[in-house]
């Protein structure tokens, strides 16, 4: 049924966002499936099985309907057959009466498959309506059982389909934050680099966004590299730290007083106008901290600690740029 | 268990080697005073590489010993603090504002010897 790289990413997906047997039995509280609803539902299961065809080609026509975004669910031939035939498999699914982990199995899928087409929620919930007031439109046009039977059954039938929206919207929900995740990754990984830049003396730049989880990182970082390279001066930049508040500044605090308990001095730079000023009107004690305005000053600084002394040649290999 | 202390010219060198009990901390509080006197030393030298766990109370005795040993004429330099050891620290709000520290031994010696000389300002 299922091609195997898609069922084992489904598997992945089932575990990353908790689909537990007990997960699977709070959805079915919550839209308040009980025993009763799959019986009525039961009454249903002829009609929806003679008129699947329909009912799917509803929400496939409805998807037609709105140019602009199914394309990439419609325009491609295999995307769209999978999907149709996975729509179908699901109304069936749908009457069945079992709902457990197969069936949210299954739902999943079809999530997935929506999610790589980027079918936006809102024309999901749409067609997916389409198809409901159709199945709801046959149900009461049916001479037997009475209306009130049928809207009842229906009514239960509802209920099953909101348990399913909610898992499609999930899988949507969190396929479109995968990818924040994976950015949020990529930046932290990239952006704590610890260089030393002369004997002793380290180099820290901050770029980003400083959350409680990255400052973590750049110290635990910043210790094991004062330790390794037996370093006496850090100079830690911030110019790329668009905005520090209070919480931010505790962690640059935490971060300095580690480092001196390890017997390094750090030196911060780079604190812009509009972030000075922000701290001084939060009232942020900062004192502690060893301040130069800019890179190039915390590093004359630092060098000044160590003892070095920057001379110029008489010979540059370069000349300099002549000014005019 | 007893805490060897070295004398090494005029510093005192005590390495600390296993996790010590409070007994411990204060006997070795003790003996450092004491012997900071005795032997008219002008620096002393808590190395605790070896420790996994700095608590209050073994902070707040260190610092009692620097702060003696300071009375009597003595500065004191902590060395080897090590980085899971300085973020548990700084985490608990232990900073050891007022002890100098130094990377290792051969740091803190040499952090010792400038302070000794008067010729060391601090960088803040």
């Amino acid at each position: 049924m299922a091609d195997p790289v898609q069922s084992d990413s489904v598997h992945a997906l089932i575990k990353e966002m908790g689909l537990t047997e007990a997960n699977i039995e709070r959805r079915k509280r919550i839209v308040a499936l009980e025993a009763p609803d799959l019986k009525r539902i039961a009454t249903l299961g002829d009609l929806i099985a003679g008129n699947v065809d329909e009912f799917t080609a509803t929400f496939f026509d409805h998807l037609a309907k709105l140019e602009e975004e199914p394309r990439a669910l419609l325009g491609s031939r295999a995307l769209a057959d999978k999907a149709r035939r996975l729509k179908r498999d699901h109304l069936l699914a749908m009457a069945r009466g079992e709902y457990g982990s197969k069936y949210v199995e299954q739902r999943l899928e079809l999530g997935l498959l929506y999610s790589k087409a980027g079918l936006d929620p809102r024309v999901f919930l749409g067609a997916f309506h389409q198809l409901l007031k159709n199945v709801g439109n046959r149900a009461m046009a049916r001479s037997q059982p009475p209306p009130l039977e049928s809207f009842e059954a229906f009514m239960s039938l509802k209920k099953v389909a909101f348990f399913d929206i909610g898992l499609i919207v999930d899988v949507l929900v969190f396929e479109r934050e995968r990818v924040i995740r994976q950015q949020q990754e990529a930046i932290r990984e990239l952006s704590t680099p610890v260089l030393q830049i002369r004997e002793r003396l380290l180099l820290l730049p901050i770029i980003g966004v400083i959350d409680t989880h990255r400052a973590r990182l750049i110290t635990e970082n910043l210790l094991r590299c004062i330790r390794d390279n037996r370093a006496k001066v850090v100079v830690m930049d911030v110019t790329g730290v668009a905005t520090i508040d209070s919480k931010v500044a505790n962690h640059l605090l935490q971060t300095v007083a580690a480092a001196r308990l390890m017997g390094a001095v750090v030196i911060v730079t780079g604190l812009s106008s509009d972030v000075a000023q922000s701290l001084v009107a939060l009232g942020i004690e900062l004192g502690k901290l060893n301040t130069v305005g800019d890179l190039q000053g915390g590093l004359e600084e630092a060098e000044r600690l160590l003892g070095f002394r920057m001379a110029a040649t008489d010979a540059p290999a370069m000349s300099a740029p002549k000014e005019n | 268990m007893a805490v060897p202390i070295l004398k090494q010219g005029d510093f005192l060198i005590a390495s600390i080697q296993a996790a010590l009990s409070d007994h411990d901390l204060v006997q070795l509080r003790d003996e450092l005073s004491e012997r900071v006197g005795r032997w008219r030393c002008r620096g002393l030298v808590i190395d605790v590489t070896a420790l996994d766990v700095l608590d209050s109370f073994a902070t707040r005795t260190v610092r009692g010993i620097a702060q003696t040993a300071k009375l009597r004429g003595a500065e004191t330099v902590i060395v080897g603090i090590q980085p899971d050891v300085a973020f548990t620290m700084v985490q608990l709000g232990l900073t050891f504002d007022d002890v100098e520290t130094a990377l290792d031994l051969e740091e803190g010696l040499a952090l010792l010897r400038r302070i000794v000389r008067g010729s060391f300002r601090r960088a803040h």
